[in-house]
């Protein structure tokens, strides 16, 4: 594993609470995220997982807890925080090129009525590359693949240039191509410094892709480094006994 | 009346030249703004505040007593803006949707208007403030200074639309993203809504209270037909919006008795007819001229592979066959024939004596290619 | 509520409802001990039953002043004023476009009566445009409105025999007033000159107005004002205004100006002014208090706002 700051927290979640129409959807949660590691947020459908990272981004109003991004509001520290939603959250048929989607990425950097110039769409060209789209740049978006289309909001995101990623489910759908693509770049993030949290939906590649998981369903289960945390007793506690967990020896064997 | 009578009126007829204009400028503005409400999925957001607008003009006529339609308009924007924050506030409060929500407000505010309509028909000079009037519209009433008053408000409309472009983009395509980066997206909702409000709002007078849902909606929904970049598609139902406008003003000219309003309608209604059937790539016509051609194509090599294989029985390639074999080889006989004459056009099979049909050398080969690229890639 | 107690309650409402139908021949019997109870439509019909029936009668006009007749529909609260109605009259000729069924309706229950119906069909105009159906607006010719009268008094004679004599006499003082008023208007129009004579309004509602008192009558909109005026209306129009040199045109109190304005505004764009030369009242008359607000008046203002107009003060 890198070399990681334990001392330096990106991200500080304490006591986040959201319920819809009462019931809980996230109970008092308590998350700490430290600077520079690859984290996974695992758990079964309807955990709270994509709620979690839409409270952290201010998208969802939280019942009660707060959340602190190197030791500030959120508020402060949005330049600094890239964010990579679900492919299905948008109609890819709406009228608009790969180029412009990226560009959206620095549309918070310009500020209000400034337009996207030569600078913008010099950078937004380099993360399409770095996603290897860039020969699609002004391809329309509703003829890309689930592949192509997840690589599209990566380099959106990527374009923010931030300190700090949150990914909903961005392995999700896509062909393996792609897959290695991604990992490939968000090791790479790693490398920079960068801190990247991802909701994941494959539990079998969660000890091979990630330095750090966190268990969740509605509360939080268990949350530290693969090794320590990653267990057959945090798995069942989370999933209630419906998962299969390849045992201990397989996962070193797969890791070499 | 010729072309060039009906564009020298167009010129130098004041009556038709203001009602031309005006109808003009409400194509332009509500084509143009009605886009971002359809790529929204708002489409009956165009409707609910048309009529939402009806109790609105009633109640400002019925506080000032005024005739002016400046203060009519200013009632509908208020009552379309009430409307549309009544619509939010249902669908976050209650577990109605957006679509029940918006017939729900659309309904009843119109229920309202219509009541209001019966009790102020009672009054005293009431019928001279053309209440009734709005809900299809009176084109051929328009004077210069409506036009000039439909002009400045669809200017600022359109400008506010312009220099928020990229804001409005980003809240069409994804709002929560938009909020990530810091814009309030609420805010942006806002001002796109208010600045929808003024187009339709702005154009009742035209076309009217029932009619005016179509000219929001029909220009973005024909203009999305021929492109798929957001800046040509707003321009185009610009576009598409000022024509039809005009159209119907110069139609509804020609012959007497022809109300405006509703010929403006049915003019973008036929714009978005011909756009659906006839537009590159996603035009039905174009699509049904593919699949045509498409079946012709599979039967022509159906048959060819057919042949092929009945030839690989015989050692002689050149054995001729019934048509009546070669039909009984495939599911439908009908493009069979057709088939063998095209084929026969094109060199690849020959007629030996009546009825019966071989493969040409040059049929052979193509045979040979049709049937390789019909095989599994291992 | 459980399905079977709501269908309970509908259909005893059904019943009751049913139930509360009026007894046409009790009431009718005891029509001498009490006013007659008349429902008119158009406020110069309402005028002339007061004049004709007197105290004898207690009439309610639906239509108030500026009320378009031609577009007017018929409240819950009107049609059961209809029902406690003794008589119903109205104008007839398709006037009240929006009643006609209603009026057919209560036909089958009382004596429900066209004021026009005892004029002779070859009194009646019928123009090209208006594909085989009569002009409405009697009224403007006063002595068609004359016949109306006899219409009212012999049908109110028909309802309450008993007071017949009291309606001869008040029809014939009101017809006296009629006739002079009829000569009034004669001798205002013949003060303006013969090509001088050109009316023109906001819809065709003057046609016998034209023919009775020798005017050449033009409107935007055709009989009925639930057409809208197209372009080509308003173009021939004001091209017809300039060519004649007309120098005012008139706006009626039930119908929108905008349209009036238009055509001033058109004929204004080629370089001829003409005047708005006041409002006249044609589907409706004016406020009750005021003069305008009777029939005789309104006739009255009619004619003196147009023929000044005309001769230019």
């Amino acid at each position: 594993m890198s070399g990681y700051d334990k001392n330096k927290k990106a991200v500080e979640v304490t006591d986040l609470t959201v319920a819809y129409r009462e019931k809980p959807v996230l109970w008092d949660i308590d998350l700490n995220v430290p600077s520079g590691i690859l984290m996974a947020i695992v758990g079964p459908n309807g955990a709270g997982k994509t709620t979690l990272l839409k409270s952290i981004l201010g998208l969802i109003k939280p019942a009660a807890g707060q959340v602190l991004i190197y030791g500030r509001p959120y508020e402060e520290q949005r330049h600094t925080v890239g964010y990579v939603p679900q492919r299905g959250s948008v109609d890819w048929d709406f009228p608009t090129s790969v180029l412009d989607v990226v560009m959206m990425g620095r549309y918070g950097a310009l500020g209000w009525i400034r337009r996207p110039g030569k600078k913008e769409r010099l950078v937004a060209m380099e993360a399409l590359r770095k996603v290897s789209m860039d020969n699609y740049a002004h391809r329309q978006i509703s003829q890309l693949s689930g592949g192509q289309q997840q690589r599209v909001f990566l380099a959106r995101a990527l374009v923010q240039d931030a300190s700090i990623y949150f990914m909903d489910e961005p392995f999700q759908g896509v062909d393996a191509k792609t897959e290695r693509a991604i990992i490939s770049l968000l090791k790479e993030l790693r490398s920079a410094g960068k801190t990247v949290v991802v909701v994941h939906h494959d539990l079998q590649t969660v000890p091979e892709y990630f330095d750090w998981v966190t268990l969740l369903n509605v509360r939080s289960i268990a949350s530290g480094p693969v090794d320590d945390v990653f267990n057959e007793d945090n798995l069942r506690l989370a999933y209630g006994g419906l998962v299969a967990f390849k045992s201990h020896e397989h996962r070193e064997q797969v890791k070499n | 009346m010729g072309l060039g009578e009906i564009l020298h009126n167009l010129v130098f007829d004041y009556t038709l030249r203001t009602v031309a204009l005006g109808s003009g400028v409400l194509g332009v503005v509500s084509g143009a703004l009605g886009a971002f409400a359809v790529l929204r999925r708002q489409s009956l957001l165009g409707d609910s505040v048309s009529h939402t607008a009806l109790p609105g003009i009633a109640i400002a006529f019925l506080l000032t007593g005024a005739k002016s339609p400046l203060v009519m308009i200013i009632g509908a924007a208020v009552a379309g803006w009430a409307g549309t924050l009544l619509v939010m506030g249902i669908i976050k409060t209650t577990r109605i949707k957006s679509d029940s929500a918006l017939g729900l407000v659309l309904s009843v505010f119109f229920g309202f208007g219509l009541v209001l309509l019966t009790f102020i028909q009672k009054m005293p000079n009431a019928r001279q403030s053309g209440l009734e009037t709005f809900l299809f519209g009176q084109a051929t009433a328009l004077m210069e200074r409506d036009v000039i008053v439909m002009a400045v408000l669809g200017a600022l409309a359109v400008i506010t639309m312009l220099i928020l472009w990229k804001e409005f983009k980003i809240l069409s395509f994804d709002p929560e993203y938009g909020v990530t980066q810091g814009f309030p997206m609420r805010t942006v909702e806002v001002i796109l809504t208010t600045v929808l409000v003024i187009a339709i709002v702005v154009g009742l007078q035209t076309v009217g209270v029932v009619l005016m849902s179509a000219m929001v909606v029909a220009p973005a929904a024909a203009a999305r037909q021929w492109t798929d970049r957001l800046g040509l598609m707003i321009f185009l139902a610009a576009l598409f919006g000022a024509i039809a406008g005009i159209s119907g003003a110069v139609i509804s000219s020609l012959t007497l008795r022809l109300p405006t309003g509703p010929t403006i309608v049915l003019c973008i209604s036929a714009i978005v007819l011909v756009s659906m059937m006839l537009a590159p790539n996603r035009g039905l016509f174009w699509n049904w001229i593919r699949r045509w051609y498409n079946r012709r194509l599979l039967t022509l090599n159906a048959v060819l592979a057919d042949m092929y294989e009945l030839a690989k029985v015989h050692d002689d390639p050149s054995h001729a066959h019934p048509a009546a074999t070669i039909e009984a080889m495939s599911y439908r006989t009908g493009g069979v024939r057709r088939s063998l004459d095209a084929l026969e056009e094109s060199g690849l099979v020959q007629r030996s004596r009546m009825d019966e049909w071989a493969l040409t050398p040059k049929g052979m080969a193509e045979a040979e290619k049709v049937i390789k690229s019909m095989e599994v890639k291992t | 509520m459980s399905l079977k107690c709501l269908s309970c309650l509908l259909l005893f409402s059904v019943l009751l409802i049913s139930g509360c139908g009026d007894n046409s021949e009790d009431k009718i019997k005891d029509i001498g001990q009490r006013s007659v109870k008349i429902v008119a439509t158009t406020g110069m019909i309402t005028d002339m039953v007061k004049n004709v029936g007197g105290e004898r009668v207690s009439v309610t006009g639906l239509m108030g002043p500026g009320v378009d007749p031609h577009l007017y529909k018929a409240s819950a609260g009107d049609v059961s004023r209809m029902r406690e109605a003794d008589i119903i009259f109205y104008n007839g000729l398709h006037l009240e476009g929006a009643m006609a069924e209603l009026f057919e309706k209560m036909q089958s229950q009382k004596m429900t009566v066209a004021v026009t119906e005892g004029i002779a069909e070859e009194k009646l105009l019928s123009p090209p445009k208006f594909e085989g159906a009569h002009d409405p607006h009697v009224w403007f010719d006063v002595s068609l409105w004359m016949e109306t009268a006899k219409t009212v008094r012999d049908a109110l004679i028909d309802l309450d025999s008993a007071s017949a004599a009291l309606y001869k006499s008040n029809a014939g003082a009101y017809l006296e007033e009629l006739k002079i008023l009829h000569e009034y208007v004669v001798s205002r129009a013949s003060e303006v000159s013969q090509e001088q004579r050109v009316l023109i309004t906001a819809h065709d509602a003057f046609n016998y107005f034209g023919r009775a008192y020798g005017f050449d009558v033009r409107g935007l909109q055709g009989i009925s004002t639930a057409t809208e005026a197209g372009t080509a209306d308003v173009r021939d129009l004001s091209s017809f205004i300039v060519e004649r040199r007309i120098p005012a045109i008139f706006v009626e109190s039930s119908v929108p100006r905008r349209t009036i304005e238009a055509v001033q505004a058109a004929v204004k764009s080629r370089g001829f002014d003409v005047k708005i030369g006041g409002e006249l009242y044609s589907d409706a008359m004016g406020n009750p208090e005021t003069p305008e607000g009777k029939y005789t008046g309104m006739v009255r203002h009619n004619i003196d706002t147009i023929v000044n107009a005309l001769r230019g003060e």
